[in-house]
Parts: structure tokens; sequence; C-alpha cells
């Protein structure tokens, strides 16, 4: 694939797909496997209301940073949106 | 505003075929196609940013439900690097530039159709999150990481 080597020097995945997975998610991930997309969709995908993201009809930003920037300027942080 | 359907998306990716968009599913909506079992809030589609894509996209949009003004529409058309839609019938972040990726043309290369939805490979995406290096995606990556493992130990398309 070699897309590996775009990632964080400190990050790579590893492209052997041998990599440990904890049984748990391993088990998870065959469930998921076994359902049909349109059911995968209806577990998936969930509404809250987050606050000041949600309430604007539109915004647009010039660059992705700015974008960033103005997340982590505007949001409270327990919405995650702010960089580590 | 509900969640995000499976119909919505099947309208997502009828309406932008009809439009001749080119596009790609990225960010957890992309692994959730791709089959991680997860949960999300909206859909995020990386488009291609190039005028005509772009003057198609705010067609579609229309067509689709989203209420544009006129300086929305011109907004999208030039294709500004992320759009945040909540003025239709579902939510939508369009990204025209995703971190930790570099052109639209190398994503398009290694993505995976997944009944009809074209979605970014799993690699793309969470190189997209660790560039992105928010608190939410670093807490989400390591399970999307073992899923990537698992992906690709089962040879799976979506």
């Amino acid at each position: 694939m070699g897309t590996a080597s775009k990632l964080a020097s400190n990050e790579v995945v590893s492209d052997a797909p041998s990599a440990a997975i904890p049984p748990d998610w391993r088990e998870e991930f065959d469930a998921a496997a076994r359902r049909p997309l349109r059911t995968r969709f209806r577990y998936s995908f969930i509404h809250t209301y987050k606050p000041v993201l949600d309430d604007a009809p539109f915004r647009a930003f010039d660059t992705t940073a700015e974008y960033r920037r103005w997340c982590e300027e505007n949001l409270p942080d327990w919405l995650g949106y702010g960089r580590v | 505003m509900g969640a995000f359907e499976y119909r919505q998306a099947e309208e997502i990716r009828d309406t932008f075929s009809q439009h001749g968009i080119r596009y790609l599913f990225i960010g957890k909506s992309g692994a959730i196609l791709l089959g991680f079992p997860d949960t999300t809030q909206d859909a995020d589609l990386f488009v291609e940013r190039n005028p005509q894509n772009c003057r198609a996209l705010v067609g579609a949009l229309r067509s689709l439900g989203f209420e544009l003004t006129e300086n929305q529409a011109a907004e999208i058309e030039r294709g500004k690097d992320f759009v945040q839609l909540k003025n239709g019938p579902f939510d939508l972040d369009l990204i025209f530039a995703p971190d930790g990726i570099e052109r639209f043309d190398d994503a398009w290369q290694r993505h995976i159709d997944v009944e009809g939805f074209p979605v970014c490979h799993i690699d793309d995406i969470i190189a997209s999150k660790l560039a992105t290096n928010r608190q939410k995606d670093r807490e989400s990556l390591p399970r999307l990481q073992s899923f990537r493992a698992y992906w690709l130990q089962k040879g799976r398309r979506g």
C-alpha cells in the first residue's frame, strides 16, 4: 500500500495485518461484519445537540487550519475538538 | 434534526452521481461504511476542488434540500477548505482540503467502493485523523487502527 509513510513517524500503523487486536474488539468487528450496511448505519449514526457547533446553519472557512482554530477558540473543551 | 440515515446516504450517492460529482466519504462516517463499528453524528465528504465539481455540488446540494443563499453557494463554488452545512435534511461537512491527505487524486486512486458509496481507504482515514490530532480523534485512533488490522486480515471491501 505504501501509505503508512504518510503517518507521523512515531505513530505509523504497521502494514502487516497481523497487529494484535484486542479480543473484545475483534468480536465487535466480527459482529459488525455480519450485519448489512443498512443495519450498521442504524447503529452508528446518532444525533445529540452540540453547543455552539450546532447553532449556525452554515459555516465556511478559507482554510482547514482556520476551522481548527475556530473550533479551539469557540467550542467547549469537552466536545473534544481541541488539538492535543 | 434526526440522526443521519442510510436512506439519506443513498440520496447523496444517487444525487451526486447524477450531477457527476467526484467525492469520497471520509472520517468516521467513511470508516463506518468500511465496517467499523462505532458511532458518529454526521457525514464528512472529501470533495474534489475544481470549478466544475464545485458548481455541480451546489446544484446537487439544492436537489437534496439544502437551502443555500447565493452567498453560501458562492462560497462552496469557490471551494473553501471546510464547509459545515446544517441547513438541510441532515448535517454534512464538506472538506476540500483534509489534514493528512495531499491531493484528492491520491485518495481517489486508493478509494474503496462500498455498495456504490465511494469511500476513502482506511489508511487515508487514519492519516487524516492523525494529522488533525484532536482529542476526539486521539481517543478513537487505537480502535480504528485495530479495525485497520482486522480489515486487512479479512481482505474486506466494506
